[in-house]
């Protein structure tokens, strides 16, 4: 296998990584949103608690697959910040303010001196983050940003006003939803895992939907990505990801706790994944292939040499954290659960 | 409304002075609270624990504010500068994604470490601060020397416009790399410990004299004021490196416009372009020839030397240069100043004047670091990345910069007064220990 392909790899199962962690953050901020029912605060509160200790290490996957792409990747990297100068330049602001949001009210609640409005912007740009990213991604997949000689020619908007880039941003917030759903149903009990076990499956049934329309809607508005996905490929792939979905809605339907998170992580690395796939060997549908779009060789060996070396250290580092961290945050609880949090 | 070019510059400066001053805070915080929690455990002294604990509620909110900021400037390297990041990527990015695992390690062992007090051992949760410390300085050494490359551009090969025979070490380790690297990471040290020293400086003008505010006051200072001189000589190397091989940087810092054997030191004064000279200085008769060379008759060259569209606007830079070094040594002089009293009268009774002093030096290490930061990067102009590509030529194609710089600067307005707010009413020098923690006896 050449190196750039594998340096894509390297950019794809960062964007996995980044949905299944950092998904699950922003899927706090849409159920800090839509929190309903007798239990509302608590549930704001346990999702509160999950985040604290770990949404900073999540958010830093982003930035691995922004400095994979600067080194294997500069020529899309610059095409890509071009042509969606205007979604990302949202997106980035969701993360301004999401993380802002978030570090001011940990503050706030931990030194009683809560400030107003920050649970709201939180919520907002939590949901507006990931919704941009979609319609991003959903450019790329779709077909419509224009190069050529080298430079980006589609304008500010067409690549991304498309029905398919749409569908797109609805999959990544019911994505960062259904996720976040899930995780908690493994970190609460009683009343308030139910609570979060009907969240799940309902994002489940919306996210099966919009996928299902997405693909309908390739067929007209992305054509290439359509062509693509019908290789037999993308099809084993999605076919994985259906049945990853249909255990998802076992699992939880059985309440088989300890595998939910799983499950569900791994139904949304199936999903991108089959992205992924349909997409090779392209990096940007329909005209840049991986190798037009890749750094010389020398820069991909350091830098593939590097990755393991540099895992050595982060793999059993994250894994402590997440071992560490990994209890009943559920606030009606926590007062009698092993160590209480700070606050 | 502006060009892209202007509002990129603009954009881009705000971002980065913004991103500084609370990375600042991030490689510096951790030491102090490795040395706090350190004393701690091995005094048993309660107070420091304590002292630690506040101290991390803060490094917590200010990392993610240096995470957020730090995003956005990954962004707009894109989203401002693709044409520069396209040329210069696949030549610094393998330096960016060293600098991704240094996040990475920081992140996870400040999640530890901050959520961590109830849950791991002391000394395991002390153990946390070694890995935080060490990962924020390499951050700063990885990203500074990606700053140093655009200084002194080596390991490639430029033919016919495209790049070739990269060498990732030759790129890392460039000529500008050693001082660059030393110099802007000790520069976080010096201005966290008189930022942290500030605080209780206040608190015992305030009248609360307690053996916390007192405790609190030595560490900080102490770390500041081993800093301070290091951070002085490695400057001092620093220009030294530049009038040897960024003339005209180093002319421009100085004011110098014409080509002198036996150039004067100029101190502040009025640099008027149109003149071209420094007016008004306090000058010292060919020290800058000695400082710059180790000889008083050596040679100058002055900014009317270089091609003119080759050099950057003096003004930008002489200012800040001649703030940064006053700067550096009214720190220096405060921290003398604390360290000969507390010598002579073996304890901490610093008078009011120096309480003042000490207040007026809080900021200083901040505002040394913008200035400083100020003189390399205008300094570098017209180039983005020096005597290779333009800053012109880096810009993005897209036209729409100037709502960007719109909206990132109201953002950034919104964020600094939400922090104003939280921090305005925190009060980390009242030591008042709460029920929670038991263990925590209170000292008066
Ligand atoms: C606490 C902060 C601080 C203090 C007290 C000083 N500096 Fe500084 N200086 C910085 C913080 C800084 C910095 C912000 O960290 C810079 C910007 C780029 C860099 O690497 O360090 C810098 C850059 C910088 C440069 C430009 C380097 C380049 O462009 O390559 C020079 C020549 C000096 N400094 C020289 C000095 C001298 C002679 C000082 C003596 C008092 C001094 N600095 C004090
Ligand atoms: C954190 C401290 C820093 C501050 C306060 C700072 C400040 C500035 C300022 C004021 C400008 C505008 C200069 C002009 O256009 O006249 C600028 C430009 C720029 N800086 Fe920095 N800088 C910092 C560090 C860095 C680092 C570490 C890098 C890269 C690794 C970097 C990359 C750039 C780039 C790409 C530009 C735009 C191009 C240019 O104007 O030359 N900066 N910075
Ligand atoms: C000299 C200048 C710089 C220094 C000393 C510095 C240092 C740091 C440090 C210590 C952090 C950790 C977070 C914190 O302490 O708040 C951080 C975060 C970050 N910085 Fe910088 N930085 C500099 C310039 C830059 C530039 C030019 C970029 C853009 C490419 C950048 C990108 C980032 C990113 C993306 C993060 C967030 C990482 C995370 O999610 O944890 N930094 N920086």
């Amino acid at each position: 296998m050449s190196l750039e392909i594998l340096a894509a790899g390297v950019v794809m199962a960062g964007l996995i990584a980044y949905a299944m962690f950092g998904g699950a953050d922003f899927g706090g901020g849409v159920w800090t949103a839509l929190a309903s029912g007798p239990r509302g605060a608590r549930q704001r509160e346990a999702i509160f608690q999950a985040m604290g200790p770990v949404w900073e290490t999540n958010h830093v996957w982003l930035i691995l697959v922004l400095v994979t792409l600067w080194t294997a990747f500069p020529t899309a990297f610059a095409y890509l910040f071009t042509a969606l100068f205007v979604p990302l330049s949202i997106a980035l602001l969701g993360i301004v303010f999401r993380g802002a949001a978030f570090a001011y009210r940990h503050f706030g609640a931990s030194e009683g001196t809560e400030l107003p409005a920050t649970g709201l912007v939180f919520s907002v740009a939590s949901i507006l983050t990931p919704l941009f990213m979609g319609f991003a991604i959903g450019a790329v997949a779709g077909g419509r940003i224009e190069v050529e000689d080298g430079n980006v020619v589609s304008g500010y908007v067409s690549p991304w006003v498309q029905p398919f880039a749409l569908a797109c941003g609805l999959i990544a917030v019911a994505i960062c939803g259904f996720l976040t759903a899930c995780y908690m149903t493994a970190r609460t009990d009683g009343a308030l895992r139910e609570d979060f076990r009907r969240r799940a499956l309902a994002s489940s049934v919306v996210l099966g939907g919009l996928t299902t329309a997405a693909i309908a809607i390739a067929y007209w508005n992305a054509e290439a990505f359509w062509d693509r996905l019908s290789a037999p490929g993308p099809i084993v792939v999605m076919l994985l990801a259906v049945a990853g979905g249909i255990a998802s809605l076992i699992v939880l339907w059985r309440g088989l706790w300890p595998l939910v998170p799983p499950v569900a992580a791994g139904t949304v690395a199936l999903v991108i994944a089959a992205w992924g796939a349909a997409q090779y060997p392209y990096f940007i549908l329909p005209s840049e292939r991986i190798s037009d779009v890749a750094a010389n060789d020398t820069t991909l060996r350091f830098f593939l040499v590097a990755l393991p070396i540099g895992s050595l250290i982060l793999v059993p580092s994250l894994v402590l954290l997440y071992w560490t961290f990994s209890e009943n945050t559920d606030p009606a609880r926590r007062t009698t659960a092993r160590g209480r949090a700070q606050r | 409304m502006f060009d892209t070019v202007t509002s990129a510059r603009a954009l881009m400066g705000l971002s980065l002075a913004f991103h500084i001053g609370f990375t600042a805070l991030g490689i510096g915080l951790p030491l102090l609270l490795l040395l706090a929690e350190g004393i701690g455990l091995k005094t048993g002294n309660p107070l420091y624990r304590e002292m630690a604990r506040r101290w991390s509620r803060v490094a917590a909110l200010l990392f993610a504010v240096g995470a957020v900021s730090g995003t956005v400037l990954s962004f707009e390297f894109g989203l401002l500068w693709s044409r520069w990041m396209e040329f210069s990527g696949e030549i610094i990015g393998f330096t960016f994604a060293l600098e991704g695992f240094a996040f990475f390690t920081e992140a996870i062992f400040l999640g530890i470490y901050i959520y961590g007090w109830e849950r791991l051992s002391p000394v395991a949760h002390w153990l946390c601060t070694i890995p935080i410390t060490v990962a924020s300085a390499f951050s700063a050494f990885f990203v500074i020397s990606a700053n140093a490359w655009m200084n002194q551009p080596r390991g490639f090969e430029l033919v016919n416009g495209q790049v070739s025979d990269i060498n990732p070490w030759r790129v890392m380790f460039n000529p500008a790399t050693p001082y660059q690297t030393t110099h802007g990471t000790l520069a976080a040290y010096v201005a966290a410990g008189f930022a942290v020293a500030g605080v209780y400086a206040w608190a015992m003008l305030r009248g609360d004299r307690s053996e916390y505010n007192r405790r609190a006051l030595v560490l900080a200072l102490a770390v500041a004021a081993v800093a301070t001189p290091l951070q002085i000589v490695s400057g001092d190397l620093s220009a030294r490196f530049l009038a040897r091989n960024q003339p005209q940087k180093f002319a421009a810092m100085e004011g110098q416009f014409k080509t002198e054997k036996g150039a004067p030191l100029r101190i502040g004064g009025w640099v008027d372009v149109n003149a071209r000279e420094t007016r008004y200085a306090i000058e010292i008769p060919k020290a800058l020839s000695f400082l710059g060379y180790e000889d008083f008759n050596a040679e100058v060259r002055g900014l009317d030397d270089f091609a003119q569209d080759e050099i950057p606007e003096p003004r930008l830079v002489h200012y800040p240069f001649q703030v940064m070094v006053a700067a550096g040594f009214f720190m220096l002089f405060v921290a003398a100043w604390f360290f000969v009293n507390l010598w002579r009268t073996r304890s901490v009774r610093p008078g009011r004047w120096l309480l003042y002093a000490i207040l007026a030096a809080s900021p200083m290490g901040f505002i040394a670091i913008e200035a400083g930061w100020f003189v390399t990067e205008f300094g570098r102009q017209p180039w983005i990345v020096w005597q290779v590509m333009r800053t012109s030529e880096g810009a993005t194609p897209r036209e729409g910069v100037w709502v960007l710089l719109i909206v990132f600067s109201l953002a950034y307005a919104a964020l600094t007064a939400g922090l104003l707010m939280l921090l305005l009413r925190w009060r980390p020098h009242l030591f008042e220990p709460r029920r929670r923690f038991p263990e925590v006896p209170r000292v008066t």
